[in-house]
């Protein structure tokens, strides 16, 4: 098992994160453009630029104020309806770690809480091609590994494993969410791009915070 | 009122729509519209940030009601309320409706008052009109279920356009107000019955001009519906572009909250500066936050004064505020003011600036209604800077804000203008006391005409806030820390005088030596002529007042609707309209003017329509009608020479046969037509001194220049002189009368009286005063001690010498 993390390191997966999306921008919106309007590589990238920016200026007390602040960031920056979800995720997210010690459990439990939020916001289900087909698997094999007595890095590497099974599960499937909904049977045969956005997140963690 | 926000990806599309369904409505009747879209002017987005400040912009009692339009907009919608006090989340819906038809229904049914339920209900059936037109889905007329009728009727829409939204709205909002199943079936096309109290099935008939309509009726209320239904329908569905007709309607509601009407107030001090004291404030971490709070604070006043006075004062003077309001969500402004402060402004400086700068742009405009709204962008500047000093050592007072300041408090104001002198509560303040001098300026004829205590030219005399004050309007005195007793006792006095005079203000005006003076009210609205007790009339109704709100000019008949709706209020007796008196200060926003150096010696009153008849004719064809109903008198403004009376009458003349047995007059405002009213009055039934432009001319001194409005005092000899001259030079039978302020006041105006002016208009709360001061007025005597009047050397003196002889 790793030291206790700190907010530095959370600060960190975030800028890590920024700079994973920033890479990855072109990929999103090229996935998006296929089933969307186009934008979720701009928006993610815009939101966490914003992040950083935030970062820059702004020492952090606890984690859980520097994962709302996030949180609030990507509400007013990201545009999409990738704000509203990854915003409630991680206001959520914060806030169960609000006062917590920082272990794979409580990690866990937090973890659990934002995939609560994108699930009260959302309402998806599992195969209408999003994010969710991404989280649900990922939250399953984290609580899989802890269970097994594996550390937060070893969790975040399981999740971010399944997370990727679960994208690449969303190429067949025809949308029934988001704007990619409208586009019907068309939808299938295209990669998610809110799963992939997902992953991307959980892979970045899994870097980080091991 | 419920309030509307719109969620969009675009501000764009937001804006237009706000736009497009703000047309629907008169300004003063819309709901409040925030609009959260975009991340900024052009990028595609929403959050839930914005979304949540705009439900704090347009929250209010009755609710909110929230339209979107797709993905992100629900969700951030979602999760704005989250952000919000849960209080206020509790009265907030979320309207699947589709977003342009909803808001459209949404807004014409919001400014109906109805419910958020019933709002909500309306615009999910904002589809309704679209798809019964194009037939492209199950038939979405619902039939109103057919009830045993009770009674039934026919009307026919004369409408230019139908019964298009806004008729529409009117005789929903009608239908709701009665307990009574009303369905309508339009004749011509056979479509309906269908329920006459919802908006969307109305729209459904697409009723055009020409057609008839039957409207079926049952219930409690069904006779009194249809007999309400019918007189709306005679009234073209009320369908005027803006307020005037909310006025007529205000006859059923309790007339505005008034002041005391007394010359004597005595209470503690509310301070109110000429600048905000910003150097107590302290720069926060985070001035754009600080900014953000103190927009959302000062939009929230604004809103809660624009409701409070649109009830207590009036649709027109609350409008003042609705304009104000929009300036706080103009995004260029905003902008600048991020942008400022993200330079490293801090929050008060970016506001000044920013703002300062439109003003600026504003007074350089050429058109004088646009030049006006400068001082809307100073009011709304120091709203927001008072709202950035709270919590500072020194917060800011404001005027307005009832709430703000201790009931039966005095305010004390460096200046009165008009938008204060309209808000303030009535009923809250003891009275106001002015430290510039001057008695004719615009806030001053308002509060006074409202009946609040006033004294004006208190001067630089230190008064700390809180402290108590007194003032006797009579002689011009203001104390602080006066005797409490002595005025206490003055104030029983003067109201026991009021209540006499109130009490008599039916009974004529007849002096001691018999001569009986006529009485009259000066009107600017139907509910000045409602409130004018004891008038004998109204001597002056002013047009330009009576549909300064209007964008665009009032048809023939909608003149003449309001014309018979003033002649009503005051039971048939005569009144004189005055035909648009604009220009100078006066601006109306459907006729705008070109930029002068020197407006009021430039195109004002008559002079304005010798290039552009068309707006006069209007009104005299207006006038004309009415005055074949009621007496009615006609009277021009601002004339000088014989050749623009001669002028003038021929377009009364070109009227036809209709203006024959109308009398006509003109205004004595200009010093020559004083000095040569012999010839000016030949032909003329009367004439009327308007006697605070007669003495702004005579004095050379502008009445809105606090520097110089100290000379302009109406008492002055000279005017006087004048006003004598005018009463001894007419031609034999022309009657000469006097509708200016001085006509107010009661020992001018039995002065007045004694100069032989038999015809007086005053403000509506003056007018039993007056009369009881010509009571006890010996116009014989006084004729003496108005001839010595006439050769002192100055106006303190005549005041003096009224006080002491007559």
């Amino acid at each position: 098992m790793g030291e206790q993390k700190t907010v530095e390191d959370f600060a960190n997966w975030l800028r890590d994160l920024a700079v994973t999306l920033h890479e990855n921008a072109a990929y999103l919106t090229e996935l998006d453009s296929a089933i969307g309007d186009a934008d979720h590589g701009t928006n993610m990238d815009r939101g966490f630029t914003a992040i950083v920016a935030v970062l820059d200026e702004t020492t952090f007390e606890s984690v859980d104020e520097l994962l709302k602040k996030a949180g609030m960031t990507l509400v007013s920056k990201v545009g999409g309806a990738s704000g509203p979800l990854y915003g409630t995720f991680f206001l959520r997210f914060g806030t169960a770690l609000a006062g917590a010690e920082i272990t794979p459990a409580s990690v866990g439990a937090a973890l659990k809480a934002g995939i609560g939020g994108i699930l009260t916001r959302g309402k998806p289900e599992l195969g209408d091609k999003t994010m969710y087909d991404a989280w649900a698997p990922a939250l399953e094999a984290y609580d899989g590994a802890v269970a097994g007595g594996s550390d937060l890095g070893g969790a975040l590497a399981a999740a971010a494993e399944a997370a990727a099974k679960g994208r690449d599960a969303t190429i067949p499937l025809v949308a029934r969410k988001g704007r990619a909904s409208y586009l019907g049977e068309r939808s299938a045969g295209h990669q998610d791009p809110g799963a992939t956005s997902t992953t991307l997140l959980l892979e970045s963690a899994a870097r980080t915070l091991a | 009122m419920i309030g509307i926000v719109v969620v969009s990806h675009s501000r764009a599309l937001a804006e237009a729509a706000v736009g497009l369904a703000s047309e629907m409505v008169a300004e003063g009747d819309r709901p409040v519209i925030a609009v959260a879209a975009g991340l900024d002017e052009t990028t595609f987005g929403t959050d839930a940030a914005a979304v949540a400040e705009a439900i704090g912009t347009a929250d209010s009692p009755d609710g909110v009601l929230v339209l979107l339009d797709l993905g992100s907009a629900i969700l951030s919608a979602e999760l704005a309320l989250e952000f919000v006090d849960p209080e206020i989340a509790e009265r907030v819906k979320l309207s699947s409706a589709p977003l342009v038809e909803g808001l459209v229904a949404a807004v014409v049914t919001a400014s109906t008052g109805a419910s958020l339920d019933a709002v909500i209900t309306e615009a999910s059936r904002g589809l309704a009109g679209k798809q019964d037109h194009l037939g492209d889905s199950p038939a979405v007329v619902e039939s109103a279920p057919v009830a045993a009728e009770s009674a039934a009727m026919e009307i026919a829409v004369s409408n230019e356009h139908g019964l298009h939204a806004r008729p529409a709205a009117k005789l929903v909002a009608l239908v709701n107000g009665f307990d009574a199943a009303v369905t309508l079936t339009d004749l011509d096309t056979g479509r309906g019955p269908v329920d006459a109290g919802s908006l969307s099935m109305v729209a459904t008939l697409n009723v055009q001009q020409g057609h008839r309509l039957r409207v079926g009726a049952s219930g409690p209320d069904a006779d009194a519906a249809l007999q309400a239904i019918s007189a709306l329908a005679d009234r073209a569905f009320d369908d005027a572009p803006a307020q005037p007709v909310a006025e007529t309607e205000s006859q059923t509601t309790p007339p505005s909250a008034g002041g005391s009407g007394l010359d004597v107030a005595i209470g503690p001090a509310v301070v109110v500066d000429a600048s905000v004291d910003l150097s107590s404030y302290v720069r926060s971490a985070d001035e754009q936050k600080r900014s953000d709070e103190a927009r959302a604070a000062a939009s929230a006043g604004l809103a809660r004064l624009r409701d409070d006075t649109a009830q207590r004062v009036g649709a027109a003077e609350a409008a003042i505020f609705e304009a104000q309001l929009s300036l706080l969500d103009d995004p260029t402004q905003l902008k600048l003011i991020s942008q400022a402060i993200t330079d490293g402004s801090s929050a008060p400086d970016a506001w000044h600036n920013a703002f300062d700068e439109l003003a600026t742009t504003f007074e350089g405009l050429d058109d004088a209604y646009q030049r006006e709204r400068a001082q809307d962008v100073r009011s709304v500047r120091d709203r927001v800077l008072r709202a950035l000093t709270r919590g500072t050592a020194v917060p800011a007072v404001d005027p307005l804000d009832v709430a703000g300041y201790p009931e039966g408090g005095i305010l004390v104001v460096p200046e009165l203008d008009a938008a204060t002198a309209a808000g303030v509560d009535a009923g809250r303040v003891a009275g106001i006391a002015v430290r510039a001098a001057g008695t004719t300026g615009h806030g001053v004829i308002v509060a006074r005409s409202r009946g609040i205590p006033l004294v004006t030219g208190i001067g630089d005399v230190a008064v700390a806030d809180g402290v108590l004050v007194g003032f006797d309007a009579r002689d011009g005195s203001f104390v602080v820390q006066p005797d409490e007793a002595a005025f206490r006792a003055a104030i029983g006095t003067r109201t026991a005088e009021r209540a006499a005079a109130l009490a008599d203000a039916d009974q004529p005006a007849v002096t001691v030596d018999g001569q009986t003076i006529a009485v009259l009210a000066n009107v600017g609205s139907v509910q000045d002529a409602v409130d004018a007790r004891g008038a004998d009339g109204s001597g002056l109704v002013r047009t330009e007042v009576l549909f300064g709100n209007w964008r665009q000019p009032p048809t023939v008949e909608e003149q003449a609707q309001v014309f018979r709706a003033v002649a009503g209020a005051l039971g048939g007796k005569p009144i004189t309209i005055r035909t648009w008196d604009i220009g100078g200060d006066k601006p109306l926003p459907f006729l705008p003017q070109e930029r002068e150096a020197n407006p009021f010696l430039g195109e004002r009153g008559i002079r304005v329509f010798r290039r552009r008849p068309e707006l006069l004719r209007d009104q005299l064809k207006a006038i004309c009608q009415v005055a074949t109903e009621t007496q009615v008198q006609v009277m021009f403004p601002m004339v000088t020479t014989a050749e623009e009376v001669a002028w003038a009458l021929e377009q009364l003349g070109a009227i036809g046969t209709h203006s024959w047995g109308v009398k006509v007059g003109i205004m004595v405002e200009v010093p020559a037509a004083a000095l040569r009213i012999a010839s000016l009055a030949d032909g003329l039934d009367f004439v009327s001194i308007g006697t605070n432009d007669l003495t702004q001319y005579t004095t050379a001194s502008d009445r809105g220049n606090t520097n110089v409005a100290a000379l302009a005092d109406a008492l002055d000899p000279a005017v006087l002189q004048l006003i004598d001259r005018v009463v001894r030079g007419v031609p034999a039978g022309v009657e000469v009368a006097v509708c200016g302020d001085l006509a107010s006041d009661p020992d001018a105006a039995a002065l007045l009286a004694a100069l032989g002016v038999h015809e007086l208009s005053a403000v509506g709360p003056q007018v039993p005063l007056v009369k009881a001061r010509l009571r006890q007025t010996d116009l014989t005597a006084a004729a003496a001690v108005a001839a010595k009047a006439l050769s002192l050397p100055s106006a303190a003196d005549v005041r003096a010498l009224l006080q002491a002889e007559l």
